[in-house]
């Protein structure tokens, strides 16, 4: 079914590809190994794949739940459960959004300071993100988009700086399989599901595609993008560090891009944050975009004068949240929301819909 | 008031309104108005009583041509025994005559270099066109300068500039529509486009910009530039300014529109999209591949030339430790005695470029040699001499300098060379943060920036892979067969697609 809305503001089907990837990787593949060897050791690529084929399932729950009227999750919420309960519900989901917001911007600051800048106050990098968020999201969801597409190509060619770190590795660490028990699994993907979050963007975005119908082969196509990503950087840091070296280690993956010895370069990772930036960006424009969309539809604020408060929120939030463990604590909460969320929220409102729409049929 | 398209919020904030035209008219009457003209020196009145029934002619010297006016209209009108305006037009061998009475199409006529006549004190004139232009020869073009390929520049003569198009596209689609902008100039400015192939939308657009702009003169066609640009707060070129016929006519068939102004030698092209500033136009006389190449080592170019010296400011200033220690010892050894931190070392070198640059524009080119020698060897060897600044920085300036001529379009180097500037302050506050929230910057501007509408990082982004074969890179012709996307044209392929392709089954060494 084609949509309906203006052509102008509407973006290629494919692009949901880009959409959910770029809002899925984040700052948690800088250092998203360490959690889940904690678990499973050598077995954690397996984790890596299951939770990215359960993600597969989310997904393909969300495209029922949306189902065919070109609605967001925000009109279906007001639709099935009054203006009420479907308004608090959406204002959480807000919440949640800026939340996401808050985390992305804060650890990627957290990460610049640590590596580059100890002294930089974290309110300078704050402000000119933010700054620069207001200013794509003033193009509109195309803009928002098109950030998200360059924050998946510009930075692609970092996945071949596994090269390097492969040249010193042993790969029979990952040896033996499977010798973990189904709880320890569990646990492992509990800490996974982390850095798979963002694919909830798409209850926001499928309204905006022109022929949502047909994105469902690309939105998958993106999970699988993810996970391939993922998977690489697991089977890296397994190989490359010892076990006790990487529960040490904050941000793996950063440290193995001291592997990498270019002619003119000796410290790559400087090089790989500055390219993080554009991975991080989407993330936040996508984020606070989502958000800005609830606050129009629910509490009927224009987008343009939302923007700016959210903007300030969240810029407030960060600034404010100033030590490693306040941050640490900040991730496990946005981990468990996201979890609930993922593993509880959709799939009773997967099946809320189903049956809903049998019985009005 | 015309319904803007959709715009964002930087260009509705100096909106193109100021240009717009307001309702504006007086009434004068012929007398008053021949009055009002005959302040000047060369407007001339002949009034002749001596002919049967009595005339006056009327004109400004100074435009008309006086060879004609003695060959071909005094004796007409002397020798006949004429009655009416009517029967003098039939006799006089001049196109473009017309009689009228309205005072200001004759003001307006006079003034383009027509002869009025008038018979006794009628009020009706017969106007005939006896305009003069002078212009100078054709020659090749002095700024988009090619090795292969035509070297036949655009002229300041709108007439020959139009001919020079029309002969290379002898197409009976190919409109010319006239549209007169000026209070004070009243340019004649020339919307070329062809009917079948460009997309109606994008005529419509440029078409209701032009009559809606109300501006006092335009001097050259980039002033309409200007105006019909959809964000004029971007320093990038939203439309190509060319002197190339041949670039103007490639263009013409893919779908984009030119728009020419009398009295300038550049054209205007539009809709435009970034790949296209990459694009010299001899890109299509040369191989395929060696022209992608080049177009790739145009966009490594462009990259390097804004990159190159902030890289160094943040490296020396904050990221020592990125450079591997052999290379470090090299860059301390030549830095050692200058007392500038880096970034005003930078600065330094950067102006001393853009200072010879800009002199060596405005000087006559015979003294502009020895400026660059001047400057470039005198300075850049002294400055390094005095340690004030490293020999490796006026190596990379210097480069980045070069690079930045690589670039076909001139307005673009101009944005390069501008682009550095902010980048070298941000390099200086944030090391290469700052650099990559810059050039995020400029990619989200770029992102939402268009041209007539169209997306300017296409076919990148909205990506269109049916588009790529000639833009970062071209490919054969025989991969051309379709026009771009972009242009939003209706009539899509370029030549007939023979399917029976043979195949190439022969083997090596036989025939």
């Amino acid at each position: 079914m084609e949509n309906n809305r203006k052509k102008d503001l509407l973006v290629s089907s494919f692009l949901v590809m880009f959409i959910i990837h770029s809002n899925q990787v984040g700052v948690g593949i800088l250092g998203f190994p360490r959690y889940i060897t904690q678990y499973t050791e050598q077995d954690a690529w397996i984790v890596v794949i299951i939770t990215g084929l359960i993600f597969h399932v989310f997904v393909w729950m969300m495209y029922v739940i949306l189902g065919d009227d070109n609605e967001d999750i925000i009109d279906l919420h007001k639709k099935w459960f009054g203006s009420w309960i479907g308004g608090f519900l959406n204002i959480l989901f807000m919440l949640y959004m800026l939340l996401g917001a808050v985390i992305v911007l804060r650890t990627s600051i957290e990460v610049i300071q640590a590596w580059m800048f100890p002294e930089l106050q974290t309110w300078i990098p704050a402000i000119m993100y933010l700054l620069l968020t207001y200013y794509v999201l003033a193009g509109g969801f195309r803009t928002v988009v098109g950030v998200s597409f360059f924050g998946v190509i510009l930075p692609i060619w970092l996945i071949t700086t596994a090269v390097s770190p492969a040249k010193f590795s042993s790969f029979t660490n990952l040896l033996p399989v499977f010798d973990h028990s189904l709880k320890e699994f569990a646990m492992g993907i509990k800490q996974m599901t982390l850095s798979y979050l963002g694919a909830e963007i798409l209850l926001f975005a499928y309204p905006f595609l022109k022929n949502p119908k047909k994105s469902r082969i690309w939105a998958h196509l993106g999970i699988m993008g993810t996970t391939v990503i993922y998977l690489i950087v697991m089977v890296i840091s397994i190989a490359f560090y010892s076990d006790e070296q990487l529960q040490q280690t904050i941000w793996s993956t950063l440290v193995s891009w001291k592997m990498v010895e270019l002619p003119f370069v000796e410290r790559f990772e400087y090089i790989g944050i500055t390219f993080w930036c554009f991975v991080i960006f989407p993330n936040l424009c996508l984020y606070i975009w989502a958000a800005t969309r609830i606050g129009k539809k629910t509490l009927h604020i224009k987008q343009k004068h939302f923007s700016i408060v959210l903007l300030f929120l969240v810029f407030l939030a960060c600034v404010m949240i100033a030590t490693r463990e306040q941050i640490d604590m900040l991730n496990t909460v946005t981990a468990s929301i996201g979890t609930y969320f993922f593993y509880i929220y959709v799939p009773i409102i997967f099946l809320y819909s189903v049956i809903r729409r049998r019985v009005t049929r | 008031m015309r319904m803007l398209p959709k715009r964002d919020l930087a260009a509705e904030l100096i909106d193109v309104k100021w240009f717009q035209k307001a309702p504006f008219k007086k009434e004068m009457t012929l007398d008053e108005m021949l009055e009002d003209l005959s302040k000047s020196s060369d407007f001339v009145t002949y009034h002749n009583k001596r002919s049967a029934i009595s005339y006056t002619i009327i004109y400004f010297a100074s435009i008309i041509d006086p060879a004609q006016l003695h060959r071909n209209v005094l004796p007409k009108l002397n020798e006949c025994e004429m009655k009416s305006l009517e029967e003098l037009e039939s006799k006089i061998p001049i196109q473009n005559l017309e009689i009228t009475s309205d005072a200001k199409k004759i003001q307006e006529r006079l003034m383009n270099g027509y002869l009025a006549v008038r018979l006794s004190n009628d009020s009706n004139v017969l106007l005939m066109d006896l305009s003069l232009t002078k212009s100078r020869d054709l020659s090749a073009p002095e700024i988009e300068f090619s090795v292969m390929g035509p070297k036949e520049g655009l002229i300041e003569d709108l007439q020959t500039n139009m001919n020079l198009i029309r002969r290379r596209i002898p197409h009976p689609k190919l409109r010319m529509k006239q549209v007169t902008i000026g209070t004070v100039s009243k340019t004649k400015v020339i919307v070329i486009y062809i009917e079948d192939i460009a997309s109606e939308q994008n005529v419509n657009t440029v078409m209701q910009r032009l009559e809606d702009i109300d501006f006092d003169i335009i001097a050259d066609s980039s002033f309409l530039g200007q105006m019909l640009e959809d964000n004029s707060f971007s320093v990038f070129p939203q439309m190509i300014d060319t002197e190339r016929t041949d670039r103007i006519t490639g263009h013409l068939n893919y779908g984009a529109i030119t728009i020419l102004a009398e009295g300038s030698s550049n054209a205007l092209i539009g809709p435009i999209n970034f790949g296209q500033l990459l694009v010299s136009f001899e890109d299509y006389y040369l191989g395929w591949n060696i022209a992608s190449f080049f177009r790739i080592i145009r966009m490594f170019s462009i990259i390097m030339s804004i990159v190159a010296t902030p890289l160094y400011v943040a490296v020396l200033t904050y990221h020592f430790e990125l450079f591997p220690s052999k290379l470090l010892a090299t860059l301390i050894s030549s830095r050692s005695d200058i007392p500038f931190i880096p970034v005003i070392e930078v600065l330094f070198l950067e102006i001393t470029i853009d200072l010879l640059r800009e002199a060596g524009a405005r000087m006559p080119s015979k003294v502009g040699q020895t400026l660059g020698i001047v400057g470039g060897i005198v300075i850049g060897t002294a400055a390094v001499e005095a340690s004030l600044t490293s020999n490796i920085l006026l190596i990379i300036v210097a480069l980045s300098a070069l690079a930045s001529f690589t670039t076909p379009v001139y307005r673009m180097t101009n944005t390069i060379r501008f682009l550095r500037y902010p980048l070298i302050l941000f390099a200086h506050f944030l090391g290469l943060i700052g650099i990559a929230l810059f050039s995020l910057f400029v990619l989200v501007h770029l992102i939402r920036l268009t041209s007539f509408g169209s997306p300017y990082l296409a076919p990148l982004y909205p990506p269109r892979l049916m588009d790529w074969y000639d833009s970062f890179f071209r490919l054969p012709y025989v991969m051309q067969k379709k026009r771009a996307h972009f242009f939003r044209t209706e009539k899509v392929s370029r030549f007939l697609d023979k399917k029976e392709k043979k195949r190439n089954s022969l083997d090596f060494d036989e025939q």
